[in-house]
């Protein structure tokens, strides 16, 4: 891969909370068009890296610089993990997917046809389309999953981070899900996926982020998730 | 019914008051629907305790000698504004502190509310203890009395009204979007401080006016009561604010009249009136749609 290539690059970063680091010294780039696993333990910084990355939270310390193709700054895709949206709010999926939308619609203006048709479109694409008019709060946990990922694709992307998508949901919806995913790097999206399942990783990423005891590995998977580094990480033996 | 066309006889004698509770009735579920769904019910109980606050501490101004003596000969004619922005900027400050601090995530969330809503309520009473005729304003203003009512306070409330529910209208979309997923809002490059103060804002301006012309009991039973209601029957957010807004609009109008016809102040009757429909509400939700399956919405 040449240097052209890295959409993102990440030097000498701090994340963390109210100025106090939760990790630091993250250096590490991300090339345009991968599919990369985020993994690491309850509390090692995952959500806090991706919050960062997003925005949401500014670094305490260090540079996370963009590259897009055409010079513009990058819009982002972003999958929360699904407990965080309150069902007091009564939305049908269309008009969650429609709020996607919102970053090409100026303040005061009404979302028009051809957004509203995009939304269609993304839902349709996630294999949701028959949940539009359904409300959001009361779908299951793998519908709705699937509508957050039609909203992310709603704001046409050039980075998808996915934080826990398929957290909590059956093995059936699951593989669904991830099956979604792997279409999607197919077309070139870069995607980034926190996931506690070594198993789901393994299969559908080619790099992974391991945030492990307070120092990043990052590296192909085939390496970082080869039966003896994952011993060696773990301090187990696997039989 | 014979009292009903009575108040709404254009030379009724207290038109101005039925008035201003039909736009307390409609503009206040509007502001009430953003309570409910950003999970800030105990601070609609709170906001508009701070507000009587501000007001009783424009009344004590000329007692705290604060105002110039000048200024204290005419405050009988600006006591109106002054009580309006002392109503205001008490609002202002307390919902933008309590909502920095809630967004920082640490605390008790109901307890500094709590806290809040006790202090108000007591240095209301400090405030005005040597000051009888502010006294007797405040405790006007907490008995719900809607009964003078200028021309002057009646365009006031219509302007504010207007403006308040204009905003919430042109800016629906803004305001759903940071209130559903603040985060979701900061990727898509939305100014979420902005969006956040401009509705404290509206919230701030509504509460204030409504705690001026009716008190806070009142205030609060329509910012919340009417979205509680209509949150149990709307299908989508757009059905959700019209019904609470008719809702409010209808409950003024009916216990004004029920107050007028038992002679009972306008306020606590409105309230109580809110309170039974709420009851029949609920029941009759139980009743008539006892579940519905996922997704049916």
């Amino acid at each position: 891969m040449t240097a052209s290539g890295k959409f993102i690059t990440v030097e000498n970063l701090s994340i963390g909370y109210d100025r106090r680091p939760v990790l630091s010294g993250i250096s590490l780039s991300i090339e345009r068009g991968n599919f990369i696993g985020l993994l690491g333990t309850n509390g090692s910084g995952k959500s806090t890296l991706i919050k960062t990355l997003l925005g949401i939270i500014p670094p305490v310390a260090g540079k996370i610089l963009f590259r897009s193709e055409d010079g513009r700054p990058p819009v982002f895709g972003y999958v929360p993990q699904r407990e965080t949206l309150d069902p007091v709010f009564l939305l049908s999926s269309f008009e969650v997917v429609v709020m996607g939308t919102c970053g090409r619609v100026g303040p005061g203006r009404r979302v028009n046809r051809e957004e509203r048709d995009w939304a269609e479109h993304c839902l349709a694409e996630t294999g949701a389309a028959d949940l539009g008019r359904k409300r959001f709060s009361q779908l299951s946990g793998g519908q709705r999953q699937r509508v957050l990922i039609a909203r992310a694709l709603a704001t046409r992307p050039d980075f998808l981070l996915l934080d826990e998508p398929t957290a909590g949901i059956d093995a059936a919806a699951v593989q669904g899900i991830m099956e979604l995913l792997q279409r999607l790097h197919e077309k070139r999206l870069t995607l980034l996926m926190v996931n506690h399942d070594l198993a789901t990783v393994r299969k559908a990423v080619k790099e992974v982020i391991w945030l492990h005891q307070g120092k990043v590995l990052h590296g192909p998977v085939t390496e970082l998730l080869s039966r003896q580094k994952i011993e060696e990480l773990m301090e187990l033996e696997l039989h | 019914m014979e009292t009903l066309r009575e108040i709404l006889d254009p030379q009724f004698i207290l038109r101005n008051s039925v008035y201003v509770s039909l736009l307390i009735g409609f503009a206040c579920p509007l502001v009430g629907v953003y309570l409910v769904v950003r999970r800030l019910i105990f601070m609609g109980v709170a906001l508009p305790q701070i507000s009587s606050a501000g007001i009783a501490f424009a009344f004590s101004l000329p007692a705290l000698g604060l105002m110039g003596h000048e200024h204290a000969a005419h405050f009988e004619g600006d006591q109106q504004l002054l009580a309006f922005a002392g109503a205001l900027s008490f609002t202002l400050v307390a919902i933008l502190f309590l909502a920095f601090l809630e967004r920082r995530g640490r605390g008790l969330v109901e307890g500094r509310i709590g806290t809040a809503y006790v202090l108000a309520g007591a240095w209301s009473i400090l405030l005005l203890a040597k000051n009888p005729i502010g006294e007797r304003g405040l405790l006007e203003l907490l008995r719900g009395e809607i009964i003078a009512v200028s021309n002057v306070d009646l365009w006031l409330t219509l302007g504010a009204f207007a403006g308040v529910v204009t905003t919430l209208l042109v800016f629906q979309k803004e305001f759903l979007l940071v209130s559903f997923d603040h985060d979701m809002a900061v990727t898509l490059k939305k100014n979420i401080l902005f969006w956040d103060c401009l509705l404290f804002l509206l919230i701030g301006v509504t509460i204030s006016m409504a705690v001026l012309s009716v008190g806070p009991l009142v205030a609060f039973g329509f910012l919340l009561i009417p979205p509680l209601i209509a949150h149990q029957f709307a299908r989508n957010m757009t059905q959700f604010a019209l019904l609470a807004s008719v809702i409010g609009g209808l409950s003024a109008l009916t216990g004004f009249a029920l107050a007028y016809y038992w002679d009972y102040p306008v306020g606590p009757t409105d309230v109580a009136l809110l309170g039974v429909v709420y009851f029949f509400s609920f029941i009759g939700k139980k009743f008539f749609r006892p579940s519905m399956p996922a997704g049916a919405a």
